[in-house]
């Protein structure tokens, strides 16, 4: 093997590419030639130094439950590979589906309307706080703010809303905060205070209620998501996650303090 | 049977976020679109899990990311109004627990490092980060990058020497400093 055989070779040759005869006339000639051996030498340290010197990132706790959460909502409604086609084909039969019902309901007697009735402004407000909660999910959507830091996250939103959340330091009880953003519920500005617990995404909704007198926190299932509403200090709270329901209401009871 | 799908992602394909956010920050060289880019990786491999065929899920993982990374490079990339400088400020960048185990110097050695990386052209990039770190083989680079072997030899021998030379050039800086 000649010199520039050699030097064309050498990186396959460390990085233990190179089939064993090639190898072997390679090593031969590095014990012949000084010159190619002060260059494999040099490319020898460089390439350790890269090895040690560079590491590999950790991914931060936010994108972790991030992709969590993404998965999980992503892995409701079917399996992974069949999902477009699948709720292609599912969609007409459901709707046929749930005229059906609404055929028997009607023709059993049962009046359409008190169902309706339950359709209250609760659970419309309810429904269209689960979304903004999954449409928070999506990448880059999550957090306007991102900071541990409550210094940071409520003062980001003064001048952004007519009123100023609360964004208590709930670390020490597990509860790391990740940070804030502007969300829009029922056509208001609303502050969006984010925290999370292991892998799980909290989301913290709060804005000044409409009508007066204290609710008292209740807990409600939506779409395999646990729900937390209260009002207090003419202020309404909604606090959506697919954490589970003991640790939820352990979040409330202390946001609530 | 979902079930079991999504367990066998969580198992095999979820603990190598780490990976997939080091190819991904140094493709973007950015910690936001990084992030961004692995997100949306991750649905997609969950959506083609079934295209996976056992073995070595890194590459496989890491091919994805690398497309989601150049798709978003060029353009799907969406207008994003966070507040940076609250990160920097307070240092809520992901590597600074990293160096805990090193002196400052090797710190400082590892930023310049990362650095000297960042500067270089993105196919040469990868090259070093699928090779230097994750420790693919050629072969297994080749499939990630979609690009013969002989190109792959060819980038990472030339990746190698400008880092070579820049670092060079970093310690004679740093000899000039004294």
């Amino acid at each position: 093997m000649n010199c520039a055989q050699t030097r064309e070779l050498l990186n396959a040759y460390i990085d233990g590419e190179l089939p064993p005869d090639q190898a072997m006339a390679l090593s031969e000639h590095l014990t012949t030639c000084a010159e190619c051996a002060g260059i494999y030498e040099e490319l020898l340290a460089t390439v350790r130094t890269l090895r040690e010197g560079l590491v590999k990132y950790r991914a931060p706790d936010l994108l972790r439950a991030r992709v969590r959460s993404a998965l999980r909502e992503e892995e409701r409604p079917a399996t992974p590979a069949p999902i477009a086609k699948v709720r292609r084909t599912v969609r007409v039969p459901w709707r046929a589906l749930a005229a059906a019902v609404v055929l028997m309901v009607a023709s059993s007697g049962i009046t359409f309307v008190a169902a309706r009735q339950h359709v209250s402004a609760e659970s419309l407000t309810g429904d269209e706080v689960l979304t903004s909660h999954i449409r928070s999910l999506m990448p880059a959507h999550l957090t306007d703010v991102a900071s541990n830091d409550q210094h940071n996250v409520k003062p980001w939103f003064n001048g952004r809303l007519d009123f100023s959340p609360s964004v208590p330091r709930l670390e020490d009880a597990g509860f790391p905060l990740l940070g804030g953003r502007l969300d829009y519920v029922r056509g208001r500005p609303v502050a969006a205070v984010v925290y999370g617990r292991r892998q799980h995404v909290i989301n913290v909704f709060s804005w000044p209620a409409g009508v007066t007198g204290d609710a008292a926190r209740t807990l409600s299932t939506n779409h395999g998501y646990n729900m937390l509403h209260w009002r207090s200090g003419g202020v309404e709270h909604w606090v959506v996650s697919d954490l589970n329901a003991a640790e939820l209401q352990q979040f409330g009871m202390l946001l609530e303090r | 049977m979902s079930d079991s799908a999504l367990e066998s992602f969580e198992r095999i394909v979820v603990p190598l976020l780490d990976d997939a956010y080091t190819l991904a920050r140094h493709l973007m060289r950015d910690e936001h679109d990084a992030q961004d880019v692995v997100q949306e990786a991750y649905l997609r491999a969950w959506r083609h899990y079934g295209s996976f065929h056992g073995g070595d899920a890194r590459p496989w993982l890491l091919a994805i990311v690398r497309n989601c990374g150049y798709t978003w490079r060029r353009g799907t990339r969406v207008q994003r109004d966070s507040v940076a400088y609250v990160e920097e400020q307070h240092g809520g960048g992901d590597d600074s627990h990293r160096a805990t185990d090193a002196a400052a110097l090797a710190a400082s050695d590892r930023a310049e490092l990362r650095d000297a990386l960042d500067q270089l052209p993105p196919e040469h990039r990868e090259a070093i980060v699928l090779r230097e770190i994750e420790g693919l083989s050629y072969k297994e680079i080749a499939s990630v990058t979609g690009t013969p072997i002989g190109t792959v030899m060819s980038r990472l021998s030339r990746a190698r020497q400008r880092l070579q030379d820049a670092l060079r050039l970093g310690a004679r800086a740093k000899e000039g400093d004294r």
